[in-house]
């Protein structure tokens, strides 16, 4: 669906995308673009809207480069970032603008505006003015002008900024409809906790680049030079003296009634420690993972290419 | 892992729409329609409109009621009949004109610009030519479809009441309308351009005004300096009022045939390169 081959993009002399190769299979999904500020998320956002022709490389959605391609473009829908919109303007009437320019008259404009409106909730408040609504409203309504044409892909510029805690569950869950119906969605933040919420696939891009791909557990396992950090419940002292034994071990700590043992190769190792667990060899009550998570990822990788 | 879906719902239709700029276009004027200034500028110009239908009868009597035979004379003196009477039609207070072309096309882009509702429009299937083209397609239309009326209804009106003989020419619509025409396009590109420039409507308004007073101001400073006439070419409001004067051969038009070629060109070439360089997609931040 979508494949980059060393796409890159300058403005001027700045570099926003260093070359960058990744591809996005078919089929529906999430897949969350995760990078701080700067990284060159919009930049990359840009490229597969068609916004803008890469600097070098080449860019394909859908088969075919997406700048200033009508075939591209009726099949996506852009919800970029930012809250203004018109204030004066009732949203059915800059919906009903954004349906034509997809393609859209008549009856089946009417009919993708109902549909549209009632997937976000919103089919009773259409008749509002932007002025009238909430940010939450907002953001439903510019996500259903992305939806009037039914979109294969479905890109969102950090999505859920400035929402409330339950606008943002509400947004989310409309994501993981619209996925699970089938469309491909493409979400970018910059705030971890919400990708990790949205999805497991993520795009890791940092100052430019993409470090990393694939789901947190995936990427996770690449990082050779940060151990996995597992805490072991339970005996601390029979827990420490079976962890020693293990070739895999790297480091290790005492904590009240636990062990935290790094660990070069999980995979190898946790077999073994639940056969022993099993067998009752080990005392062992619990067992956390520590650092599989984005957000110790994300530490790592920026860490490592800062 | 995401979610696969076997497959997607039926694309709807998307080839039954109406061209980007058409769209667009329309959607401007019913913007306009909702906005108020509409019924200021309507009364305004329906009054101007009027006083000059009324000089046409006025006009029509003096000629065909013996009653009004001793005011003939009287009356030559301020009907004018000749080329400057039939260019003077499109004069419906040209700065009115000119100021309501700034309260609407000084907004056009640059409202677009402020709620960045163009990498929106980008990303759907418009290119920035269709953009472009309904921007300044608009902003011509508007004072075309003002003038209209300025120079079809008194010349209906002399060919209803006096014929072929009456203070309106015959032809007059084949040379006004072509007048009309440029000064449009004139007026409407100069209001996108710097409309383009603008991050604000208001800021737009201010940026039509002070491009048409300040290039008013220049031309007028270089003609002093210089003495040469053809320098009012750069002001547009005098290149607007040139063209139905040359198009009905007035003796002394404002501008000469050369200069307000050169000076429109120079006006519309340029506004529209800065709308266009100021509309692309890289300008598009998203």
């Amino acid at each position: 669906m979508i494949t980059l081959d060393r796409a890159s993009l300058r403005y001027g002399p700045i570099l926003g995308l260093s070359p960058t190769t990744f591809e996005l299979p078919e089929g529906g999904g999430i897949t969350g673009l995760l990078g701080p500020n700067g990284a060159g998320k919009s930049s990359l956002l840009q490229l597969l809207s068609g916004l803008l022709p890469p600097s070098g490389g080449e860019v394909k959605v859908f088969g075919e480069a997406p700048f200033r391609n009508p075939a591209v473009l009726s099949r996506l829908g852009l919800v970029p970032e930012g809250d203004r919109l018109p204030t004066g303007l009732r949203a059915d009437r800059w919906l009903r603008m954004m349906g034509e320019l997809s393609g859209l008259s008549g009856e089946g404009l009417k009919a993708a505006m109902i549909r549209s409106l009632d997937t976000v909730g919103m089919a009773d408040r259409a008749h509002l003015t932007f002025a009238r609504m909430s940010k939450g409203m907002r953001q439903r309504i510019r996500l259903a002008q992305a939806l009037l044409h039914e979109p294969e892909l479905l890109i969102l510029d950090e999505p859920f900024n400035g929402l409330d805690p339950e606008a943002r569950l509400t947004l989310m869950a409309l994501l993981r409809d619209l996925a699970a119906k089938g469309t491909r969605i493409l979400v970018s933040s910059h705030i971890l906790g919400e990708i990790a919420q949205l999805t497991d696939r993520i795009l890791l891009l940092f100052r430019g680049r993409l470090l990393a791909e694939g789901t947190v557990t995936e990427i996770r396992q690449l990082l050779d030079r940060h151990p996995v950090e597992l805490r072991l419940t339970g005996e601390a002292q029979i827990l420490a003296r079976w962890a020693v034994e293990q070739p895999e071990l790297a480091a290790l700590r005492m904590e009240d009634g636990a062990v935290v043992i790094s660990v070069r190769s999980p995979r190898d190792i946790l077999p073994r420690l639940q056969k022993a667990a099993a067998e009752g060899h080990i005392p062992l009550l619990a067992l956390d993972p520590l650092d599989l998570n984005l957000d110790a990822v994300f530490q790592y990788l920026t860490k490592d290419h800062a | 892992m995401p979610i696969y879906a076997p497959t997607l719902p039926p694309a709807p239709d998307l080839h039954q729409g109406h061209p980007p700029a058409l769209v667009l276009m329309r959607f401007d004027l019913a913007r306009l329609w909702r906005q108020k200034i509409g019924r200021f500028f309507g009364f305004a110009f329906l009054m101007i409109l009027l006083w000059k239908v009324a000089r046409i009868y006025v006009d029509h009597l003096l000629q065909t009621n013996p009653a009004f035979k001793p005011m003939q004379d009287f009356a030559k003196t301020i009907l004018t009949q000749g080329a400057a009477f039939q260019a003077d039609l499109l004069n419906p207070a040209s700065y009115l004109l000119w100021f309501l072309v700034a309260l609407v096309g000084g907004g056009l882009v640059a409202r677009d610009t402020l709620y960045r509702v163009r990498p929106l429009m980008y990303a759907h299937p418009v290119a920035p030519k269709d953009y472009l083209l309904a921007k300044l397609g608009f902003a011509s239309l508007l004072p075309f479809a003002i003038l209209l009326p300025f120079a079809l209804l008194p010349w209906l009106m002399s060919l209803v009441l006096a014929g072929l003989h009456g203070p309106v020419w015959v032809t007059a619509p084949l040379r006004l309308l072509p007048a009309m025409a440029i000064s449009s396009v004139l007026m409407g590109s100069l209001a996108v351009g710097a409309s383009s420039m603008a991050s604000t409507p208001r800021a737009g308004i201010g940026w039509v005004l002070g491009l048409v007073l300040g290039t008013g101001a220049l031309s007028a400073m270089l003609r002093g300096l210089t003495g040469i006439q053809a320098f009012d070419a750069l002001n547009p409001v005098e290149l607007a009022e040139a063209w139905p004067q040359l198009f009905v051969g007035v003796d002394r038009p404002l501008v000469a045939w050369l200069p307000a070629i050169l000076g429109t060109a120079f006006h519309t070439g340029l506004w529209t390169f800065v709308a266009a360089r100021r509309t692309r997609p890289s300008e598009a931040v998203i």
